[in-house]
């Protein structure tokens, strides 16, 4: 059975050259489109989409989604590609003072699901859940990497982290002198092998597809040398240590910038597109939290504190308060989303967005691939329990990204995921033998695009969900109590109505989120305690303030309490 | 006939001459060290708005067309034109291929002396061209990129807008800074409408101060058992928005200073910093033009006060950024500096003065591997040569009471103020303390000038000291040529070396067939590293200050051949056979 996508928003896309072909009765393209065709045409879709998005198939869905009264779709930048950043702005009323959330897709070109993840959240939020927007402003940046993520559609693919900017990585004094090659001509960039004695590399032991790393300590030796699939242009023994590639969006930011490191530069947010993007981001005082779909993940488990790093100077850590958030959503992310965690080891990465939302901007951040590659389980020894033990325990069988994908490509029927080792010429290595091959790009950080449905769906629902715990300030106990010669005191508790603080204790640091305002509408000379205007630094997750004033005379008064990201309770007393 | 009716004339059109001359020559004597009879006439006792430097700046791009160029690095947040000053002997190679120099000032707006500094270095350099050997020399060795101011609006604001000696610092963008989200809503209020934003007192039972009985523009703080007479207001201001707080939210703030990209920091860790790195337009003009141009191998930012030559790193967390072989050339220029600048001190800012992260002088050095000093211009020295420390009250009183009879205080007056009542107005002046007093201005410039010529001089000088040729049998020749860079600098910076920052220094080969090529890292034990890649064209990784570097090829064949060396920071040089 043909499993297509059952999108909310259907639309019809000329069918892109294709990566994946995973089904397990493999069709070609042309078969699988009459397929569909035939399948849908009677049940009014035309649902098309078997494949990520190209980069104007994207656009094509923004400005249909444009179409809408909530969306604005602003382009923030075109990248030194040519490619918009496009943000789309979902929300009512007014939506600038409604606490809000951004979704930031595309952090990593590679991770091309991030951007279909991002998209069908807008997608879904503006057909099926419009009543969230009545409390929450969402901002979707869809993609901040178009340039690296043309790279999954060109005609030579690889996984590709840089924008179109001429960067010379190796700092050599000439710049991309050393890019891919594709050696086999199959138009993906995946690994050579050399048959060396010198090697570090050998076959795995379960899945001679795979190479490991020989284990030098157990006295293994090696028999292969692994590189990227390409030759040594510049002869300085690196292989395709300078790609024809510019920076990359997500290792370019301000938080532990790994100074003059291949595709971070020579200071951080050089690019037009971080800068467009940090640009607007500061203007937008609504944004109390960040959900990026990004290789690092603090959704599956909260990031950890540590006191020492936390009291530094230079912040190294997250706070211990937000820790304690930090948790309280994962919690409400691995209730929503069904995929266990698995090797999900990256909890963030120098210079990075999802650390900078955080570290740099104070608000709160989350992150996540969205998939990841499931656990493959062993099969479970024959002697069961009780039973005698073998003499000599069997050595644990070695598990890396690479066996584990592999064993799951096969237990899910994926033909089309491996490049079998094909023997080459190679002017680096003229007297040896050269095999190309290995796991294809891509498939390692992306499902095959029909698995992405059920993933965007349980994504939306748990961004729906935690928008729902946003802060919430509320007036209660209101009293307005008649004091002699026309005064009167008003007391009232500003209540703030979630499990959330107004503040993360690092956004209390911050000079970016502006803090909580209570202003009465009244002259001030008409308000003889308790001022006009009075900030309070945060209010925390239910907690209530009691706050008075005496004014002079009669009519109606407005109190209003509440900072955009924090959204605002209004008061009406009539004196 | 004619020679009679012409000869008057002639005669006439003498007389003029030499009576211009003879006036010159009657009227002014020549003091050693300064310009005489410059081509651009400039006041250096006096301070220039934006339109005076833009002035000065383009009389002297029009008096030396083959010395100057004059270039808009940038437009500053209110669109005035940063402008640059590029200057060299134009006829005697490509200036931006020389070894460089850059020199910025007044990037605090209220830091305003830099400007002047910058621009009498301009001046100096063109005048004197002609005059001294020196100079000639440095200007066709080297190039001086003179940005005199790089906060163009902040620095008319603070010159024709009311203002206190530390307003207002950061650029004319304003922000929200007591977080209530409006922005600049509460600033500084000219009471007295006098253009400085003096203090305000007021008589109180309660006050713990009295004038001064010897002198009353002081206040003197009573003894803790003595009823005072007035108690202090802060600075001029009433409280604009209601909020029961004054001056609380003026122009900016941020600090320019802070918005540089190495190590840069957050607000909330260095306040002052702005959004990220360069997300000013003054600070990324400087960065764009820095990064075309790395040729830059010295660099000087001007500040003021307190009489320091002040090096990096701005915080401790950087400690190890600066290593010993770059730190003793550091010290070499500025022991040198101290010398030259009585009464300045050689020192280093995070544990000197205070923590900065995002500063300039680091970005320079850290981030391009450029040798790089701020001075903090100004200093209590240069009033009675003595060292009285900064903002020291006593002595600036003295100061104005007999060098400045008066001309640095605003006495005393009653105002009636909406909030306070019945209140004094009065206090320093915002152009005293900071800013060099006019008589004290030409001095202090051209010190701080000779100690930035000296820095650059100190920038690489390359020359091919010395070929040998040697016949090895079978149609080969060995060539090895010595680089020599008879300067402190070398070509690369530590940090540059470690950081891969600037690009290897090449030496080419051409004209003849290049065999093998190798940079000799000992001459006397033949100890060689060979160059498999292109050995025509030989990478260098440094040429060291003060020393040499040599460089071998194999070569077939016979005929002449050149060898060229082209290195960013240490310029062209050409030697041919």
């Amino acid at each position: 059975m043909l499993n297509f996508p059952i999108a909310e928003s259907f639309s019809l896309f000329l069918v892109s050259n294709h990566l994946f072909d995973y089904r397990k009765p493999t069709f070609n393209m042309k078969q699988r489109i009459l397929c569909g065709v035939l399948f849908f045409t009677g049940i009014l879709f035309l649902a098309a989409q078997n494949d990520y998005p190209t980069n104007q198939q994207i656009n094509q869905r923004l400005q249909s989604l444009n179409n809408d009264r909530t969306t604005t779709l602003t382009s923030l930048v075109k990248t030194e590609g040519g490619q918009d950043i496009w943000v789309l702005k979902i929300g009512t009323g007014d939506l600038d003072n409604k606490p809000a959330i951004a979704i930031v897709g595309g952090a990593e070109g590679f991770h091309v699901l991030s951007v279909e993840l991002a998209l069908q959240f807008a997608e879904r939020l503006v057909s099926n859940h419009k009543k969230a927007l009545e409390t929450t402003t969402f901002y979707i940046f869809p993609n901040m990497s178009p340039d690296a993520y043309a790279q999954y559609h060109a005609s030579l693919k690889y996984e590709r982290r840089g924008n179109a900017a001429k960067v010379d990585h190796d700092r050599d004094g000439s710049v991309s002198e050393d890019p891919y090659e594709d050696l086999n001509n199959d138009g993906l960039i995946t690994q050579v092998r050399v048959e060396s004695p010198l090697g570090d590399h050998k076959t795995h032991p379960e899945d001679a597809r795979v190479l490991v790393k020989a284990n030098r300590n157990k006295g293994e030796g090696g028999s292969y040398q692994v590189y990227s699939e390409g030759v040594d242009n510049d002869k300085d023994e690196k292989f395709n240590e300078d790609p024809a590639e510019g920076i990359a969006f997500n290792k370019s930011l301000t938080y532990k910038f790994p100074v003059f490191e291949p595709f971070a530069g020579d200071y951080p947010v050089s690019q037009p597109e971080s800068r467009a993007l940090l640009d607007y981001l500061f203007d937008q005082w609504n944004i109390f939290a960040f959900v990026t779909f990004s290789p690092a993940n603090n959704l599956s488990e909260p990031l950890k504190h540590n006191a020492q790093e936390a009291k530094k100077r230079v912040v190294a850590s997250m706070l211990e308060k937000d820790v304690a958030l930090n948790k309280m959503v994962s919690e409400l992310y691995n209730k929503t989303i069904s995929q266990k965690a698995f090797q999900q080891d990256n909890q963030g990465t120098d210079g990075d967005f999802f650390q900078w939302a955080y570290f740099h901007f104070g608000r709160l951040s989350f992150s996540t691939p969205g998939w990841w590659v499931p656990e493959v389980k062993a099969d479970k020894p024959e002697n069961g329990e009780g039973e005698e033990k073998p003499e000599k325990p069997k050595e644990k069988p070695t598990v890396t990204k690479e066996s584990n994908f592999m064993a799951w490509a096969d237990r899910e029927g994926l033909t089309n995921v491996f490049v079998p080792w094909q023997t080459v010429t190679h002017p680096d290595f003229p007297n040896q033998k050269v095999e190309a091959g290995g796991i294809k790009p891509f498939v390692m950080h992306n499902p095959p695009y029909a698995m992405v449905d059920s993933i965007a769906l349980e994504h939306t629902n748990f961004i729906l969900e935690f928008a729902k715990m946003q802060p919430k300030l509320e007036f209660h106990n209101v009293k307005v109590e008649k004091l002699s010669g026309g005064l009167s005191r008003i007391t009232a508790d500003l209540y703030n109505n979630s499990p959330l603080p107004t503040h993360s204790e690092m956004g209390e640091k911050s000079r970016w989120l502006r803090k909580i305002r209570i202003d009465i509408t009244k002259d001030k000379e008409e308000v003889l305690a308790g001022n006009t205007i009075n900030l309070i630094d945060k209010m925390d997750a239910f907690e209530s303030k009691t706050m008075s004033w005496i004014v002079k005379g009669s009519g109606n008064v407005e109190i209003k309490a509440g900072a955009a990201h924090a959204g605002f309770a209004v008061l009406n007393v009539k004196l | 006939m004619r020679n009679r009716l012409y000869t008057p004339f002639i005669c006439f059109a003498l007389a003029i001459v030499s009576i211009a001359e003879i006036s010159a020559q009657e009227k002014f004597f020549r003091a050693i060290g300064t310009p005489h009879e410059p081509k651009v006439e400039v006041s250096w006792n006096r301070y220039n708005t934006y339109d005076g430097v833009v002035d000065i700046m383009q009389k002297i791009a029009k008096a030396y067309p083959n010395l100057t160029r004059l270039e808009s690095i940038g437009k500053s947040v209110e669109g005035r034109d940063i402008w640059l000053l590029a200057i060299s002997d134009f006829k005697t190679g490509n200036p931006d291929k020389k070894p460089a120099m850059y020199i910025d000032g007044n990037i605090h707006s209220n830091e305003i002396q830099g400007a002047e500094f910058s621009l009498y270095t301009a001046w100096y350099l063109t005048e004197m061209f002609d005059d001294l050997d020196f100079i000639n020399e440095l200007l066709k060795d080297k190039t001086f990129y003179i940005v005199p101011t790089i906060n163009p609006d902040a620095r008319d604001n603070y010159m024709k807008e009311p203002n206190t000696p530390h307003s207002p610092r950061s650029g004319m963008l304003v922000l929200d800074n007591d977080g209530d989200g409006e922005a600049g809503e509460d600033r500084f209020d000219d009471l007295n409408n006098d253009n400085h934003i003096t203090m305000m007192i007021r008589k109180s039972p309660t006050g713990r101060f009295i004038k001064d009985p010897q002198d009353s523009r002081r206040l003197i703080r009573v003894e803790p058992e003595q009823q005072g007479e007035y108690e202090m207001l802060g600075f001029e201001g009433v409280d604009r928005d209601g909020d029961g707080r004054v001056n609380e939210d003026g122009i900016g703030y941020y600090d320019p200073n802070r918005d540089w990209g190495w190590k840069w920091q957050p607000d909330y860790v260095q306040r002052g910093a702005y959004k990220y790195p360069f997300s000013l337009p003054e600070t990324r003009a400087v960065a764009d033009f820095v990064m075309k141009h790395p040729n830059i191998a010295g660099a000087q930012s001007y500040h003021n006060y307190g009489g320091m030559i002040l090096r990096g790193p701005g915080a401790e967390e950087d400690l190890d950024t600066y290593n010993r072989e770059d730190i003793r050339i550091y010290d070499a220029i500025a022991k040198k500096g101290e010398e030259m600048i009585p009464g300045y001190r050689y020192l280093v800012v995070y544990k000197d003065l205070y923590s900065v992260f995002g500063g300039e002088l680091d970005w320079f050095y850290a981030g391009r591997g450029i040798y790089t000093y701020t001075n903090e211009l100004m200093v209590s020295y240069l009033y009675f040569h003595k060292n009285e420390g900064r903002g020291n009250q006593e002595e600036e009183l003295k100061v104005d009471k007999y060098l400045t009879f008066g001309d640095a205080f605003v006495e005393w007056e009653e105002y009636n103020h909406p909030q306070f009542g019945t209140i004094e107005v009065g206090g320093f002046k915002k152009n005293f303390s900071r800013a060099h007093p006019g008589f004290l201005l030409e001095q202090d410039a051209h010190r701080n000038m000779a100690f930035t010529i000296y820095h650059g001089y100190h920038t690489p000088k390359l020359s091919v000291l010395d070929v040998e040729e040697k016949n090895i049998g079978n149609g080969l020749r060995e060539i090895t040529a010595t680089i020599y860079n008879e300067r402190l600098m070398p070509t690369h910076s530590s940090q540059d070396l470690k950081y891969n920052i600037e690009r290897p220094d090449y030496v080419a080969l051409s004209g003849v067939n290049v065999v093998a090529g190798m940079v000799v890292e000992n001459a006397d034990f033949n100890i060689v590293k060979e160059q498999t890649h292109n050995p025509q064209k030989m990478e260098v990784e440094n040429i060291p200050g003060m020393g040499t570097v040599k460089v071998r090829w194999i070569v077939s064949g016979g005929g002449n051949y050149s060898i060229k060396v082209d290195s960013a920071k240490g310029g062209l040089v050409e030697w041919k056979k």
